[in-house]
């Protein structure tokens, strides 16, 4: 039925005059209701505590006047709460309140359609800007295409008068045998000596 | 299987947290907006009672007199602090309460309960009547004054009569 305990807990029945050293508790419930009853409370019958019908009587008297006062107390508080909420809510301060949050309101409002307005315009113009920028950019860089077009075209012909002007000494056919014979009558060197000063010679053993 | 047992296992069932207001006045007066992570409990009420605080110095109590939910652990969360009782005479032989009214009449107008010690120091404050059983305590303990006083005078009067 005794437990020792060593620190605090919820449930102790501190025991008034202690025998032992050390602080026991008295646990609800370790037995359970099939359990037999104890050897020493065997013929115990639990009695509850005597009442004085005197003292009964005025103590009845006594709670019914402190739970009437009680209850008084209790709804004279409801309604200061109550008050105060409508107070709160619905009073004079509160609509001054409200009144001046709403002019508050509207001139906010104002201010900011004002601003909305002046950054509409600011915006306007610089969307103005940036439209004539970028056809001005468009129509430059048209330009600049057809004059890359223009050149390339000149490149081409230029190239092709180039080729038209080299074949003229292109071998073919007919020039074959003249050129091979061109070729073996003169024999080019191409060997030739420097130093570190940059003196050339062209004069080299003839093969 | 002991109550004991049976309150840690619904602890356990118990950890959903709701994100609202709770109804927690019999009256469903007003909703009051402390916390915003208060449970709500099915059926539970709002009690001002005393919870110990200081539990890291043994044999020294110290209770907050305090406004929490009635399923709440004694000395666990709370609603709002409402006062102070010291148990132990200061070196003037005083036991030393504070009390804040303003708040108290508004938890008891919103419908808490007081407990019976709570109930008790108020009533000594002037704030509520005085409770019964303390007048009753009162009367009881001051009869039985009277009666070791008279058994104490008879006494003497047999030992002069004796002698």
């Amino acid at each position: 039925m005794f437990q020792v305990i060593g620190g605090r807990s919820i449930q102790v029945a501190r025991l008034l005059v202690p025998r032992s050293a050390v602080l026991v508790e008295a646990v609800r419930g370790r037995k359970s209701r099939t359990d037999p009853v104890a050897k020493s409370k065997e013929g115990r019958i639990k009695v509850p505590p005597p009442v004085d019908p005197v003292e009964m009587v005025v103590l009845k008297e006594r709670f019914t006047e402190y739970q009437m006062m009680m209850r008084a107390l209790r709804l004279e508080f409801k309604e200061e709460v109550l008050r105060k909420k409508y107070e709160e809510e619905t009073g004079s301060l509160a609509e001054e309140r409200a009144r001046q949050e709403a002019t508050e309101h509207r001139t906010l409002m104002a201010f900011n359609n004002q601003e909305n307005l002046r950054m509409l315009k600011l915006r306007i113009l610089r969307i103005q800007k940036e439209k004539e920028e970028a056809e001005r950019k468009k129509v430059e860089a048209a330009i600049q295409c057809e004059q890359e077009q223009q050149e390339s075209i000149k490149e081409k012909e230029r190239d092709i008068l180039k080729l038209q002007e080299e074949a003229k000494n292109f071998i073919t056919l007919e020039n074959l045998d003249q050129r091979i014979e061109e070729a073996l009558d003169n024999p080019k060197n191409y060997n030739f000596a420097i130093d570190k000063e940059g003196r050339v010679v062209k004069q080299t053993m003839l093969q | 299987m002991t109550p004991e047992f049976r309150l840690k296992r619904r602890r356990h069932k118990i950890l959903l947290y709701f994100v609202q207001h709770p109804q927690d006045n019999p009256a469903n007066i007003m909703v009051h907006l402390s916390s915003l992570l208060l449970k709500k409990y099915h059926g539970g009420y709002v009690v001002i009672r005393l919870a110990l605080a200081g539990h890291k110095q043994a044999n020294r109590p110290f209770y907050r007199i305090v406004a929490a939910y009635n399923k709440r652990a004694r000395d666990g969360k709370y609603i709002e602090q409402l006062g102070s009782y010291d148990p132990l005479p200061n070196i003037y032989n005083e036991k030393l309460v504070s009390f804040n009214f303003d708040r108290i009449k508004y938890w008891i107008g919103c419908g808490a309960h007081p407990t019976k010690p709570v109930a008790k120091l108020l009533g000594l404050a002037g704030f509520f009547p005085l409770h019964p059983m303390m007048i009753t305590e009162a009367e009881r303990r001051r009869a039985q004054t009277e009666l070791t006083a008279t058994g104490a005078e008879d006494g003497l009067q047999e030992g002069q009569n004796v002698a």
